[in-house]
């Protein structure tokens, strides 16, 4: 191993990265390059949203899973009422994961979401009220889909800093056992 | 540790004992479990209707077996998780749908609460299922996936399918019809469902966008017979039929979310939203 050269860790999960960006990308360009050579609006409507679903359904249920190590989802309990879930992997399991495939996920994810939002104010100032339809259901789709791993990342974040205070909440009533047992 | 020194320091018995107790209690929430303690489930209802399953219109479905589960006086209790719910009167039918009390919560403060829900966080459990793929089963037996899986495609593509024929049978303006067709659907389904929230019932805000989604099934049946066969007459009775057959599909999942009182204010609306669409079917050219 030559010393001068940095270890870079290399992509974990090329095949998952590739449909995580993948369906993103299409669903953009079909929408960007369709308007140069197709006439016919139903058909990038289709096109474009079908390639948003299939994009949400990538990354809510395959990627984020094995990128960061995060899902959520939506279930009605006992109750009949609807709860939203979010989940993530402990604490070893995610400092493991590939540094690269989650700075990828994350950032893909944001800029779809920012790309959305610029084709959509292009159409608004084009007043064309039909592409802003699509723009908006594209960005529905992004959206959820970053709230919802956002959240399931807050929830994370909170998790390690109750994990660390339990820890240290036991350090602590060890110690004061002990000095209580020693008086 | 006291352990070591219990040996010099003579404890009271008890003392130790506490002590161990205290210790062994600190070190079990250590080291198990989540974060956030999940609240505990009441026993699991009766195994759910298979039928829940089926997105088919309630004329199709066989007779429904009788209903042994306990009479839970909140909203209709929807063991099909989130499987896009079918236009099919939720546990008990329409009959006793409608015997039962409502807990109605009043007042539009309550109504995005009840309508989304609220979120839980925490720990991946099994982790082999999680690798799997998927989500845990909330309850053996029903199925997991709530609005977001490939799910609540299906009502999106009654009404993307419903604006095609639309599109396909106008002769000018293809694009606009279109985007007209799908932008009233759309905007009309999450308009009755906050309707039904902010007359004080109680709905799950997917379960009834998914209902109305595939409600409109009959409605894309009428088109598609109206832009094979050109008749206006034809027309008129087709388009008539399935809009009586879309209501009375609606029907008895609204109002059973609502107030009795309240019915006719919920589904007066998603009545003449169908009519509206019955008409854009008449009137394309």
């Amino acid at each position: 191993m030559d010393p001068s050269q940095p270890v870079v860790e290399n992509y974990a999960n090329p095949r998952t990265c590739f449909f995580h960006v993948a369906f993103k990308a299409a669903a953009l360009a079909f929408y960007i390059l369709s308007a140069l050579f197709f006439d016919n609006f139903v058909i990038i409507f289709v096109v474009t949203v079908f390639l948003a679903a299939l994009d949400f359904w990538v990354v809510k249920n395959v990627s984020g899973r094995i990128l960061v190590g995060l899902r959520w989802w939506n279930e009605i309990n006992d109750n009949g009422e609807s709860v939203w879930r979010f989940e993530c992997l402990d604490q070893e399991s995610l400092a493991r994961m590939n540094k690269k495939d989650s700075w990828l996920f994350w950032w893909t994810l944001y800029l779809t979401a920012v790309l959305w939002t610029i084709l959509g104010i292009f159409s608004l100032i084009r007043f064309q009220a039909d592409y802003l339809l699509v723009v908006g259901v594209c960005l529905t789709l992004s959206v959820a889909n970053i709230v919802g791993f956002t959240k399931c990342r807050k929830d994370a974040k909170k998790q390690i800093q109750a994990f660390a205070t339990q820890t240290i909440a036991t350090r602590f009533s060890s110690t004061l056992q002990s000095a209580f047992s020693v008086v | 540790m006291s352990h070591s020194h219990s040996d010099t320091v003579p404890l009271h018995a008890s003392s130790q004992s506490d002590i161990d107790e205290i210790e062994n209690l600190i070190n079990a929430t250590v080291h198990s479990g989540p974060a956030t303690v999940l609240p505990a489930r009441p026993p699991a209802p009766p195994r759910p209707d298979p039928r829940l399953l089926l997105p088919l219109p309630p004329f199709l479905h066989p007779p429904e077996p009788p209903r042994s589960s306990p009479t839970r006086s909140s909203s209709p209790p929807w063991p099909g998780g989130g499987r896009p719910p079918p236009p099919l009167p939720p546990s008990g039918g329409g009959g006793s749908g409608r015997g039962r009390g409502h807990r109605v919560r009043a007042g539009p403060e309550h109504a995005h609460g009840a309508g989304l829900g609220h979120g839980e966080a925490g720990h991946v459990e099994d982790r082999e299922q999680f690798e799997a793929g998927g989500v845990p089963e909330p309850v053996p037996g029903r199925p997991r996936e709530g609005a977001e899986g490939l799910g609540s495609l299906g009502p999106f593509f009654f009404i993307v399918f419903l604006g095609l024929v639309l599109s396909w049978s106008a002769s000018v303006k293809k694009s606009e019809v279109f985007a007209v067709a799908f932008a009233v659907l759309a905007a009309g389904a999450v308009i009755l469902t906050l309707n039904v929230l902010l007359l004080g019932g109680h709905i799950i805000f997917f379960q009834s966008l998914s209902l109305l989604g595939y409600c409109l099934f009959p409605l894309d049946v009428g088109a598609l017979i109206c832009l094979l066969k050109d008749n206006v007459i034809l027309k008129v009775i087709v388009v008539s039929v399935t809009l009586a057959w879309s209501s009375w599909a609606a029907y008895p999942f609204m109002s059973s979310a609502v107030n009795p009182r309240r019915k006719a204010l919920a589904l007066y609306p998603v009545f003449l939203m169908y009519v509206s669409v019955g008409f854009l079917i008449i009137a394309i050219d």
